[in-house]
């Protein structure tokens, strides 16, 4: 499962989101801001606090809404 | 009613009693967006780090009240936003800093320290001004907060000694801060 870790009040975040949804992605969305060990996995996988962090598998991931490294990461 | 007997909510939604905070030197900002263009976090964290060992707290309250920039605006530079800000100073829930839903922190500050008018010798003053005059001409009257980064320097004792208005940079407070650590 892909999943989207996020802050609330994030353009960037919701363009993901919005993107994933309509590439017909599922995804878990994980606020970093409400849930403390959500925040502690985003900083274990990119080594910050920037989101959005989008991951399959926890290693490989992109940062930020880049539409080309979500695509080349997920196949899609 | 002091500043101590203020309750507020972290961002994490925890409520945090401002008595927690006395026998500190306060800094109470309201900050802006995430994402946008907000060069002032880095100087409030300066001013963080290098008074935090001697007492200084500063807190940040979100609020949304000011957007209008979008924040697409940004595109070319970055496509994402940072929990904080990247600041380690506790910022606490988004909520209202002015008007009749304003957090009553904030219409507490306001009432101590009036407005007493934007430096004119600061190149962003124009800027502001115009901003205002276009978009909220109505947020020019009053003692309400003006903009985002309006900072408010309290004492050990909890009294509110100074305001500063958004173009007073954090770095040349700096001394303000000093003179009550």
């Amino acid at each position: 499962m892909v999943k989207v870790y996020s802050i609330t009040q994030c353009p960037w975040c919701d363009k993901a989101k919005k993107y994933l949804t309509s590439k017909g992605v599922e995804f878990e969305v994980r606020n970093i801001e409400e849930n403390e060990d959500y925040a502690k996995e985003c900083a274990q996988i990119s080594g910050d606090t920037m989101v959005p962090v989008i991951t399959e598998d926890g290693k490989n991931f992109v940062l930020g809404f880049d539409k080309a490294k979500i695509d080349a990461m997920l196949g899609i | 009613m002091g500043i101590y007997d203020f309750t507020v909510k972290t961002n994490r939604g925890v409520e945090k009693s401002l008595a927690d905070y006395k026998d500190k030197v306060l800094l109470i900002v309201n900050t802006a967006s995430k994402c946008g263009f907000t060069p002032q976090f880095e100087g409030l964290q300066k001013l963080y780090d290098a008074y935090k060992d001697k007492g200084l707290e500063i807190l940040g309250f979100p609020c949304n009240q000011f957007a209008a920039q979008d924040p697409g605006s940004n595109e070319e530079i970055q496509t994402f936003c940072k929990l904080n800000y990247g600041v380690k100073f506790q910022i606490f829930e988004k909520g209202d800093v002015r008007g009749e839903n304003a957090q009553p922190l904030f219409k507490y500050l306001v009432a101590q320290k009036k407005f007493t008018g934007f430096d004119e010798s600061s190149p962003m003053t124009p800027i502001l001004m115009d901003a205002l005059q276009k978009n909220f001409p109505e947020y020019l009257k009053g003692d309400d907060i003006k903009w985002n980064f309006t900072k408010f320097l309290i004492d050990r004792k909890g009294n509110v000694v100074a305001r500063f208005e958004p173009m007073i940079t954090p770095e040349s407070i700096a001394k303000d801060i000093e003179a009550l650590l």
